[in-house]
C-alpha cells in the first residue's frame, strides 16, 4: 500500500487547489455567491452513499429493489449539473464576472474529482 | 461440418452498422442512463431559472437612477406565474409516470383475474382492473407532460413572439420550451434505462 500514501497526498493537494480556486473566485471580486458551488459539489456524492444503504431486497418482495439506487443516481446527475449551471447562470445574469465563473467551475470539478477518486480508491464497495 | 449455433440473427439491416458502445458503458448502461436523465432534468430547470434570474434583475431599479435626464423605465414583460405553470405540469407528469409500477402495465392478467379486482371495479374493462388503472395513470402522466410542452410553446408564442417586443425577450420563451422539452426527454430516458436489465441485478443480501 505504498502507492496509497502518495495518492492521498496528491489528492489532498488537488482538493486544496480546488478550494483555492473557488475561494479566489469569490474573494477577488468580493462576491461570495460562487461558494455555493463548493457546497453543491460536496453534497453531490451524498445521495449515492445514502441510497446505496437503503437499496436491497426488502421484506415485502423477494426481488432486488433498486429504486433507491436509481433515485440516488438521478439526484447525483442533478447535483453535478447544478454545480456547473449555477455559476454559468450567475455569470449570464451579470452578478459574477465570467472569469469567476470559469474559476469556480474548475475548482468545483477538482473538488468533485477528488471525492470520486478518493472513494474509488479507498472504499470497499464499488459504489461511489 | 456443422456451423456453430448463433444466439442472434446475423442478418444486417443497416449497410453501415451502428457502432457498439464501449464495454465499460455496456455493463452499467442503466446507471449511466439515469445519471444522464437527472442531468437533463437539471439542465432544463436551470435554463428556466436563468430566465427567471434575468427577468427579476431587469425589473429591479438600479440604485443610482436619480438622474432626471435618463429615467429608469421598467421592463415591458417580466416572468410571471403563467411561465411557471408548464414546467410545474411537466414535473408533476414526470413524477406520476415514474411512480407507476411497470410490471402492472405489461402483465396480461393479475394474480388470479377474478380475485384481484378490488371492489368489482373496472367491470366493463375486462377482469384486470389494476392494469387498466396503471395505464390510465400512465396516460395522465404523459398527457401532463405533453400539456406542459404545448403550454410552454403557447406561452412563448402568445407572450413573447406575437407582441412586438424589444430584442432579448425571446430568451424567456425559448428557455421555457427548452425546459419542458428536456423534462420530457429526461422522462423518456429514465423510462428506457429503467427497463434495461442491469448486470448487478442479483445481489445477495442477507
Amino acid at each position: 500500500m505504498a502507492a496509497g500514501i502518495k495518492t492521498i497526498i496528491l489528492l489532498s493537494f488537488v482538493l486544496a487547489l480546488g478550494f483555492l480556486l473557488i475561494i479566489l473566485s469569490c474573494a477577488l471580486w468580493s462576491n461570495w455567491l460562487p461558494l455555493l458551488v463548493a457546497l453543491t459539489y460536496i453534497l453531490a456524492p451524498l445521495p449515492n452513499s445514502l441510497c446505496s444503504r437503503c437499496a436491497g431486497a426488502d421484506d415485502f418482495s423477494a426481488d432486488y429493489n433498486s429504486a433507491f439506487l436509481d433515485f440516488g443516481h438521478f439526484m447525483t446527475g442533478m447535483m453535478v449539473v447544478t454545480g456547473v449551471a449555477l455559476p454559468l447562470s450567475l455569470a449570464h445574469a451579470g452578478i459574477i464576472a465570467p472569469v469567476a465563473c470559469a474559476m469556480s467551475i474548475a475548482g468545483g470539478g477538482l473538488v468533485y474529482g477528488t471525492i470520486l477518486t478518493y472513494s474509488g480508491f479507498f472504499s470497499e464497495s464499488d459504489e461511489f | 461440418m456443422s456451423l456453430p449455433r448463433r444466439s442472434y440473427d446475423p442478418r444486417r439491416v443497416c449497410l453501415i452498422p451502428f457502432p457498439t458502445l464501449p464495454s465499460f458503458l455496456q455493463t452499467n448502461k442503466r446507471s449511466l442512463g439515469i445519471y444522464t436523465s437527472g442531468a437533463l432534468f437539471a439542465i432544463g430547470w436551470w435554463f428556466f431559472l436563468d430566465a427567471c434570474i434575468l427577468s427579476s434583475l431587469s425589473s429591479r431599479p438600479p440604485p443610482s437612477s436619480q438622474d432626471p435626464e435618463s429615467p429608469w423605465d421598467p421592463p415591458v414583460v417580466t416572468i410571471s406565474f403563467a411561465d411557471w405553470v408548464p414546467g410545474l405540469c411537466g414535473t408533476l407528469g414526470m413524477i406520476v409516470v415514474n411512480l407507476i409500477d411497470k410490471q402492472h402495465l405489461t402483465e396480461a392478467v393479475g394474480f388470479g383475474s377474478a380475485t384481484f379486482s378490488f371492489g368489482g371495479g373496472g367491470g366493463g374493462f375486462g377482469s384486470d382492473s389494476v392494469q387498466w388503472r396503471a395505464r390510465l395513470f400512465l396516460f395522465l402522466g404523459f398527457a401532463l407532460m405533453a400539456g406542459g410542452l404545448a403550454g410552454s410553446i403557447t406561452v412563448m408564442t402568445v407572450k413573447y413572439l406575437v407582441p412586438v417586443l424589444p430584442p432579448g425577450y425571446d430568451y424567456y420563451g425559448v428557455a421555457n420550451v427548452v425546459q419542458n422539452a428536456s423534462i420530457m426527454l429526461s422522462t423518456v430516458l429514465l423510462w428506457i434505462s429503467q427497463n434495461q436489465e442491469s448486470e448487478f441485478e442479483y445481489n445477495l443480501t442477507l
